[in-house]
């Protein structure tokens, strides 16, 4: 692949993208995998030295686009506006071609609770995320993404089906929806919502970013199971599907394969983004076959 | 119909251990599946004992990974994090081992745990520029007045009565023969902690050169940090400082005139 180097206004093309862990620093850097683009937990490169050196050294291969996990979008106190700031830095650093969040909260009372937690979909819960959503675009003056959660409980007051919150917060605030397949698979398992509706229900319009990642089944105690969002393993067979009916509603988006537990090579990431490929580029056939 | 800040209260006393009969209440009430909080429970804790272990490796290691667990599920409980970023979490688990009567039998633990948070602060610290020669150049006039120097951030210095650097290599070599063969009687140590390119460099220093390094990158003015020193090698020790990098800027408030 030539390595010639990216602009910082280089869109992040139609392909499939790898989540970069510091495991994979090193392999990366040696012989750079032939991905459209690499995308990193802001929260990681908060700091100096070694790590913030690989993702700049990364940075002149590829588009990077930059995730967060701790901003607390859905905090009732606010949000934490050093951590805002601290993710500005790094984005002037880094000058990313996406930056997102997360549908959720993980802030209450100033303490950190490492997890991102669900959130009752109410208009209060509605107003609080997208006057968020406001503050971190006006502060980095740019566009976000929002991701959709995956969850395991709902809210018995909750009024607001999720596609219709997230398709809120997008019209609202004019961010767009990053939209995690696996993650509308599993609280579709879990819920017994039909996760083919909830895509068919997404406004295709603002779908910047899909995420594909592997979950787990555990089987509960009283009967029945639960699906685990643990990012430990290939994607599932029936996220494939539901991804390839996303191609079909959303047409081709850029989409990341994303890994954090049980961290395999790299090399199996790569073949996750190959299958991925393959599937955009049966839906660009597919497309020009109608249009003929 | 519970408030977004009452279900969040709720649910962060029940994810922290502070439940209360009003906030299970709530919690019971509002959620479909209380009982399932504790799957967030555990990938918080999950994440937050890793983000120890990280910090923490060899503690980890002289004490086992199940007794860690242990530690860390209860100083987690005790000391959650205050902000997103976990590159610094845990900076008070030295003093948390310190206190922590299971492990009081392994004296040189706490700090073993000190000289490791000296070595994660410098592997995470900013990115700073260090002094160059051309800002230099004035030194010579001014450095008759009270002078005071900025260190890199990623500068520690500790001190022990255990010979914890010793320690803290053969641990994470896994050299068990050279663990066994370190005196814990043998006299302290007094280390300098620092961030070179790529790795992070733990270095003893004698005693006068560490009292000096500690006045100088607290900030102290010149004069008083060699008249604390006591020595005539003080001169050279900052000028290796400087050579090395551990300074990254200077000030001089009130320059006395020579």
């Amino acid at each position: 692949m030539a390595l010639a180097t990216i602009r910082c206004d280089d869109p992040i093309p139609a392909k499939a993208g790898i989540g970069l862990r510091f495991p994979h620093h090193e392999a990366v850097l040696e012989g750079p995998p032939d991905v459209a683009f690499m995308e990193v937990h802001t929260e990681n490169y908060m700091g100096g030295g070694t790590p913030l050196r690989c993702l700049e050294a990364v940075r002149r291969n590829y588009p990077v686009s930059l995730h967060g996990v701790g901003l607390s979008l859905g905090s009732a106190e606010g949000l934490d506006q050093a951590h805002l700031d601290r993710i500005r830095q790094v984005a002037e650093r880094i000058e990313p071609a996406l930056m997102s969040e997360h549908i959720a909260w993980s802030v209450s009372n100033g303490t950190y609770l490492a997890d991102l937690l669900p959130l009752p979909m109410t208009e209060e819960a509605l107003d609080v995320v997208c006057r968020h959503v406001d503050q971190m675009q006006s502060t980095l003056r740019r566009k976000i993404l929002v991701e959709n959660p995956s969850t395991y409980m709902q809210f018995r007051h909750s009024t607001i089906p999720e596609w219709e919150f997230m398709t809120a917060v997008a019209a609202r605030t004019g961010c767009d929806i990053l939209c995690d397949i696996n993650n509308i698979f599993v609280s579709a398992k879990n819920h017994g919502w039909d996760a083919s509706a909830y895509v068919a229900a997404l406004p295709r319009e603002v779908i910047g970013e899909i995420h594909l990642a592997g979950h787990s089944v555990r089987e509960l105690a009283g009967g029945g199971s639960l699906r685990i969002d643990d990012h430990g393993s290939c994607v599932a067979d029936g996220v494939w599907s539901l991804y390839a009916e996303a191609l079909r509603r959303f047409g081709p988006i850029p989409t990341l394969i994303e890994w954090d537990n049980n961290i395999p090579p790299v090399e199996v990431l790569v073949a996750q983004a190959r299958h991925a490929d393959a599937l955009i580029g049966k839906e660009i056939e597919l497309r020009h076959a109608v249009a003929a | 119909m519970p408030s977004l800040l009452e279900v969040q209260s709720a649910m962060r006393a029940q994810l922290l251990d502070e439940a209360n009969p009003v906030a299970a209440a709530l919690l019971a009430e509002a959620l479909t599946r209380a009982d399932r909080l504790s799957i967030y429970r555990n990938t918080s804790r999950i994440a937050l004992t890793n983000t120890l272990r990280l910090n923490y490796p060899a503690v980890q290691r002289l004490v086992g990974e199940d007794f860690f667990a242990a530690a860390a599920d209860i100083f987690i409980t005790k000391e959650p994090p205050r902000m997103a970023w976990l590159d610094f979490y845990g900076a008070a688990f030295p003093e948390f081992l310190e206190g922590f009567k299971p492990a009081a039998s392994l004296l040189y633990l706490p700090d073993v745990a000190r000289l490791e948070r000296a070595v994660s602060r410098a592997l995470h610290a900013a990115d700073a520029k260090a002094l160059a020669p051309a800002e230099l150049a004035e030194l010579p006039q001014i450095a008759q007045g009270s002078v005071s120097f900025v260190p890199h951030p990623s500068v520690g210095l500790l001190s022990s009565k255990y010979p914890v650097d010793a320690i803290w290599r053969a641990v994470l070599a896994g050299d068990d023969a050279a663990l066994a063969a370190i005196d814990l009687d043998s006299d302290g140590v007094w280390l300098l902690v620092e961030r070179t390119v790529g790795t992070v460099e733990v270095t003893r220093l004698n005693e006068r050169c560490w009292r000096f390094a500690e006045a100088l990158f607290a900030g102290w003015p010149l004069p008083d940090a060699l008249e604390h020193a006591d020595s005539d090698e003080a001169p050279a020790w900052l000028a290796a400082h400087i050579a090395a990098g551990r300074v990254v800027g200077f000030a001089s408030s009130k320059v006395r005139k020579s």
